[in-house]
């Protein structure tokens, strides 16, 4: 090998070589660790193991999973408890590297979103308000904690709620939910107020064909088609679709 | 002749270094869009397998391999090194975190790009050979007057020599880094 350049490669190939083994953290470090971890800056080994990784048993070893969110690692009890540590006690399968990646540089790329609820035992993932505000709007204020008949986990801001097993817009009942829940009110609804609804009228026009329960609409009129409540009545009686 | 030179020296080796470029990004794309990110980080193992299999023409070219000719060793060379480099761009394309994989990418790049000057400056030399040869022959030169004119050839030669003792030492660096990379993985990530 008498190629001076080639000896050249050979040595900045050993340099590397020797800076990984000596100053791992120099070279193959993602980032720097988390502030609380930075005692463990210079020992890789401390937390990883040669072909495994970070093993869950190496994080839970100082974490002992009943303690998160309520003891610190030193043994002092935390006296501010947030909501979204409540779920590590009901964990099934710890996989403490799913959510968590201490190196700074790797939190860039895979932020604490990707917790999979699947990790979680039993009952533990109904408990949606147990890490999870409710939304503030009044819509929601109006519902029970049953999330789950409308969301799921996979997609959480897109519900699969179907409004028209109750009713179906059309142009002249357009989407607007202030329309007919103006105090925001999923529960309670109103089709008073639009042009020819008004109390009195409605009352009478019920009244002359002698239907004198008319208060809840959308159980005969499941849209704007006035005469869908007459086939409904002909067809065995105003039944909603889940009754 | 300024054309002729454009289109059959200069942009197939632009071609071939921006269609690495551009299918590292259309696949890195296609993975994220699917959802596939994680497969990804995977397409390194064969992606290097394919740069190691490329070595086979290095093998064939020391007599370590005495199978198979010359041209089909080179071309096979040529064409595992750049899918194994797309493989493994795709994989870097995911996300790079600490700076060894940073260096050893580059020095893939600037292995690449030596490569791909390695192929021009060869069949440039091949065209050249042979468009002199053809032309001393049509002067009625005879054949051992015609060698000895193609004295200019051991310039190209001598061209493709100093290429290659630049050429090895840049792969040496890209290797030497690559191994490194895969023996800090392999100590410190875990495989699941």
């Amino acid at each position: 090998m008498r190629n001076p350049l080639q000896i050249l490669a050979w040595l900045l190939v050993l340099a590397a070589a020797a800076a990984v083994w000596f100053r791992p953290q120099a070279l193959v470090e993602p980032g720097d660790l988390m502030p609380a971890h930075r005692s463990l800056a210079v020992d890789c080994l401390a937390c990883h193991e040669p072909l495994r990784g970070v093993p869950d048993a190496r994080c839970t070893g100082c974490h002992a999973l009943a303690d998160i969110g309520l003891v610190t690692t030193r043994g002092d009890t935390i006296r501010e408890r947030g909501t979204a540590v409540a779920f590590h006690q009901g964990l099934a399968h710890p996989q403490c590297t799913a959510c968590h990646s201490d190196h700074r540089g790797v939190q860039a790329y895979r932020p604490v979103q990707t917790f999979r609820h699947g990790l979680l035992a039993g009952d533990v993932v109904n408990l949606c308000a147990g890490c999870h505000v409710r939304p503030q709007d009044g819509f929601h204020a109006s519902l029970g904690d049953d999330c789950a008949a409308c969301h799921d986990t996979g997609d959480w801001r897109r519900a699969r709620f179907d409004h028209a097993r109750w009713f179906r817009f059309d142009r002249h009942h357009p989407a607007t939910c202030a329309t007919c829940h103006p105090a925001g009110a999923a529960a309670g609804y109103t089709c008073y107020g639009c042009h020819e609804h008004s109390r009195a009228g409605i009352r009478a026009e019920h009244l002359e064909e002698g239907i004198r329960d008319f208060e809840d609409c959308a159980r005969c009129h499941r849209s704007g088609d006035e005469h869908e409540a007459e086939r409904r009545m002909r067809d065995g009686g105003a039944r909603r679709d889940d009754d | 002749m300024h054309r002729s030179l454009l289109r059959r020296e200069i942009l197939p080796f632009l071609f071939s270094f921006l269609a690495l470029i551009l299918f590292t990004i259309l696949i890195d794309a296609a993975l994220h869009r699917a959802g596939l990110v994680a497969v990804g980080r995977w397409l390194g193992i064969p992606g290097t397998v394919l740069i190691l299999a490329s070595f086979g023409y290095s093998a064939r070219k020391r007599k370590l391999i005495r199978r198979g000719g010359a041209k089909a060793w080179l071309r096979s060379h040529e064409v595992l090194a750049w899918t194994g480099v797309l493989l493994v761009l795709v994989h870097a394309g995911v996300h790079v975190h600490a700076p060894l994989p940073w260096l050893a990418l580059g020095a893939m790049l600037i292995n690449v790009l030596s490569g791909l000057t390695g192929t021009w400056l060869l069949q440039r030399s091949r065209r050249r050979l042979e468009a002199r040869r053809e032309d001393y022959r049509a002067q009625g030169l005879s054949e051992a007057e015609a060698e000895s004119r193609l004295a200019w050839d051991a310039v190209s030669y001598s061209l493709m020599r100093k290429w290659r003792t630049v050429h090895l030492p840049i792969t040496v660096v890209c290797g030497g880094l690559a191994l490194i990379h895969v023996a800090s993985v392999l100590l410190l990530w875990g495989w699941r």
